[in-house]
């Protein structure tokens, strides 16, 4: 490799690196400060501001990184485009919120003294993450999704000694581990039919006339089976209740908004760079003629939120049930990609902002009623709604926008995927997806019963944040509120970062 | 009848197979992450054939490589993750740590 | 055809016969007197005790995992090692760089093992 190359490709995935540095700072200072853990935590939070700013700096910045010397077209490794600034943007964001959460977590007290080793796999993940947005190989897509998901194996089952956790780590570990095993399998079948592992090279090739589709459908639906699991799409969704039930609500919520953003992420990429001939004018992608995606994913979608919103109805674990919303949110956000467009593109971008806010609030207000009454449970939320107002009226915004209910972000987002849909001309889908955001509505608003119409009892604990976590709800509230008003900034945004490089 | 492609395809395809029925079959959470081995391992027999009777150069080598080192940090945190469930479940059958359906 | 696997057969067929030649060989010539004493399993000379059939403690596994995870690591370094001289000639003391990173990091790994305690035996 030339050296030039090597420093153009460095200065390309800055943001990455600096995380990899902090990483083994983060290692080192574990190693340092034995007993008080501040230090620790400093570094960990700081270097997620750090590398924010490198990504701010690198934005329109775009390119190929490590690219081959000797091909004829230099495609990557890894490819930086504004597409992969947004996602790596809402890993970074989320992770933020999600370590000021560990500080305030009562469960993470028990392990304080492994504090350092916690926010060192929480690195491991976003830059897992991070390679998984930007990779356009086969093989870093698996190293980087391997990555993210041993780290997130380790934290679900953070606090070892507890039934819970330990259950968690278990399951999450089995259903990943034959996940990624089987997409290694469809990956290495892609790589005997083509002879590469990139994924431009692979466009270009399986336009050829000698591919045999049939083998190729094989090798697709066991990538499938890999990235699906990741965006617990539908039939590969079975751990995502128990690991979400069982884990930390932090890591909960990490799962729930970062780790599903780098699937979806990779998941937009994979198909538009590998089976996307070009973009129109009218920003409508043509696949290759060789998978049919768009009736995979139509299928896959409807199956994803109906099953998610149908079992979320009889949960009466809070944890539980928004792992049954999140499944269902991974539906609607696929629709956004089944239309095969920019404009559909363009709508999951929006929604996984407003998604952002309002799945991470919901974790955070479950996590702190949680830190005083120790329990999800919902029968234990009854009366919260008189005594503690203030997170039960944060916790009903987040509820109402994850429904979709206007003057929500929330109800943004599903605007402009439904509407991709009708441009779209698939009045049917938009339909299920409306009658599945009716049935949605069951098990929200049932929450906001429990907090605000069951009778109060004389022992209903009244729970008061800190300063600091008054400050994170309503940084996440009243966003929540402002952007299902004046939501045009975060439309303006996502429309500069429609960019995925590509043929 | 000369060794080529299909016979390395053949040994891949039946470890693949053998890998899911270990998966499926087994209770034990030791021996389902054998069978996970088993799926990683005919990938990488199919990485080394495919790069070798291919002529697609030495990236499949590479690949495996990578798989091989990806497989034993797997394995590792996988045997963590079984001996802290033994710790607390005094078993490590998949079937019976079923304390989180409701 | 099956001929290519000739050799392999030949070895095979070789070390089975060779292997039964042996062992028939002594019981054919060789005096044979048992005795309670001589029947015992040998084990340098003292009394066996206790069944073979026994766990093995789960600390054997945590260093195991250990090693494992080092000793493959290695594999790394083939690679480089095999490319050493051109990277070299090319790049200068620059090819030192990505391994020193590797191992260094390596090193740190296995520092925090050290230091929190994963190698002591109780």
């Amino acid at each position: 490799m030339e050296m030039t190359n090597l420093y153009q490709s460095l200065n390309l995935i800055l943001p990455e690196l600096v995380l990899s540095a902090v990483l083994v700072i983060l290692v080192a200072a574990d190693l340092i400060y034995h007993n008080n853990k501040a230090p620790v935590k400093f570094v960990a939070l700081s270097g997620i501001v750090v590398s924010f700013f490198f990504l701010l700096f690198n934005f329109d910045n775009s390119g190929f990184a490590f690219t081959f010397g000797n091909t004829i077209r230099n495609f990557g490794l890894v490819t930086v485009d504004n597409f992969g600034h947004f996602f790596k943007l809402i890993v970074l964001i989320s992770s933020f919120f999600v370590v000021i959460f560990s500080f305030s977590s009562i469960e993470l007290k028990e392990a304080e003294n492994r504090i350092g080793e916690y926010f060192a796999l929480i690195y491991g993940m976003i830059i897992g993450m991070f390679f998984m947005i930007s990779a356009s190989d086969l093989i870093l897509v698996y190293l980087s999704m391997e990555l993210l998901s041993l780290s997130s194996y380790v934290l679900a089952g953070f606090l070892k000694l507890r039934e819970r956790n330990s259950e968690a780590s278990l399951k999450y570990l089995i259903y990943g581990a034959v996940s990624s095993g089987l997409m290694l399998f469809g990956i290495s079948i892609l790589y005997g039919m083509t002879g590469s592992t990139n994924l431009y090279v692979i466009n270009s090739l399986i336009q050829g006339p000698n591919i045999n589709l049939l083998t190729l459908s094989f090798a697709l639906i066991l990538i499938f089976a890999g990235i699906g699991y990741k965006i617990s799409s539908a039939p590969f969704h079975f751990w995502t209740p128990d690991v979400y039930e069982g884990a930390p609500v932090t890591i909960t919520a990490f799962l729930s908004v970062a780790s599903k953003a780098a699937g979806f992420a990779l998941l937009i990429r994979f198909i538009k760079t590998t089976f996307v001939s070009y973009t129109d004018a009218n920003g409508a992608w043509n696949l290759i003629n060789v998978f049919d995606w768009q009736s995979v994913l139509i299928a896959i979608s409807i199956l994803t939120m109906t099953l998610g919103n149908f079992s979320a109805l009889w949960q009466d674990n809070m944890k539980r049930m928004l792992a049954y919303s999140s499944i269902a949110h991974a539906g609607y956000m696929m629709l956004g990609i089944l239309v095969l467009s920019n404009q559909g593109l363009l709508a999951v971008l929006i929604y996984f902002a407003f998604y952002l806010l309002m799945n991470l609030g919901a974790f955070l207000v479950v996590m702190l009623i949680a830190n005083k009454i120790g329990t999800e449970d919902i029968n234990s939320y009854n009366g919260l709604g008189y005594t503690s107002p203030f997170l039960s009226v944060s916790l009903a915004i987040f509820l109402v926008s994850l429904t979709g209910i206007p003057p929500t972000a929330g109800f943004i987002g599903k605007l402009y995927l439904f509407i991709a849909l009708v441009d779209a001309k698939m009045i049917a889908v938009a339909v299920i997806a409306l009658l599945n955001t009716v049935v949605s509505l069951y098990y929200y608003i049932r929450v906001l019963k429990h907090m605000y119409l069951i009778k109060t009892e004389p022992d209903t604990p009244v729970i008061k944040p800190n300063f600091i976590e008054t400050l994170i709800v309503l940084a996440l509230a009243v966003p929540v509120i402002l952007f299902g008003i004046y939501f045009q900034p975060v439309v303006d945004f996502a429309k500069s970062c429609l960019v995925i490089l590509g043929m | 009848m000369h060794v080529g492609l299909t016979h390395f395809l053949i040994v891949s395809a039946i470890l693949f197979t053998l890998g899911i029925y270990g998966i499926v079959t087994r209770k034990n959470a030791v021996m389902v992450l054998m069978g996970i081995e088993l799926i990683l391992n005919a990938a990488n027999i199919n990485f080394v054939a495919f790069a070798r009777y291919g002529n697609f150069g030495l990236g499949g080598q590479v690949i495996a490589l990578f798989i091989i080192i990806l497989a034993a940090a797997e394995a590792a945190i996988a045997l963590a993750i079984v001996l802290n469930i033994y710790k607390t479940f005094s078993n490590v059958n998949v079937d019976e740590i079923d304390k989180l359906k409701e | 055809m099956l001929l290519d696997y000739l050799p392999i057969f030949l070895v095979l067929a070789f070390s089975v016969i060779v292997s039964l030649a042996i062992v028939f060989s002594s019981r054919l010539f060789g005096p044979y007197r048992p005795n309670k004493i001589k029947n015992l399993s040998y084990e340098s000379g003292k009394d066996p005790v206790g069944s073979t059939h026994e766990r093995i403690s789960v600390k054997y596994y945590l260093v195991a995992m250990l090693f494992i995870i080092f000793d493959i690591e290695v594999i790394y370094v083939y690679p480089w090692a095999v490319e050493f001289r051109n990277m070299f000639h090319s790049n200068g003391l620059f090819a030192f760089m990505p391994m020193f990173i590797f191992l260094i990091v390596l090193e740190l790994g296995y520092l925090y093992i050290l230091m929190k305690g994963g190698l002591k035996w109780d």
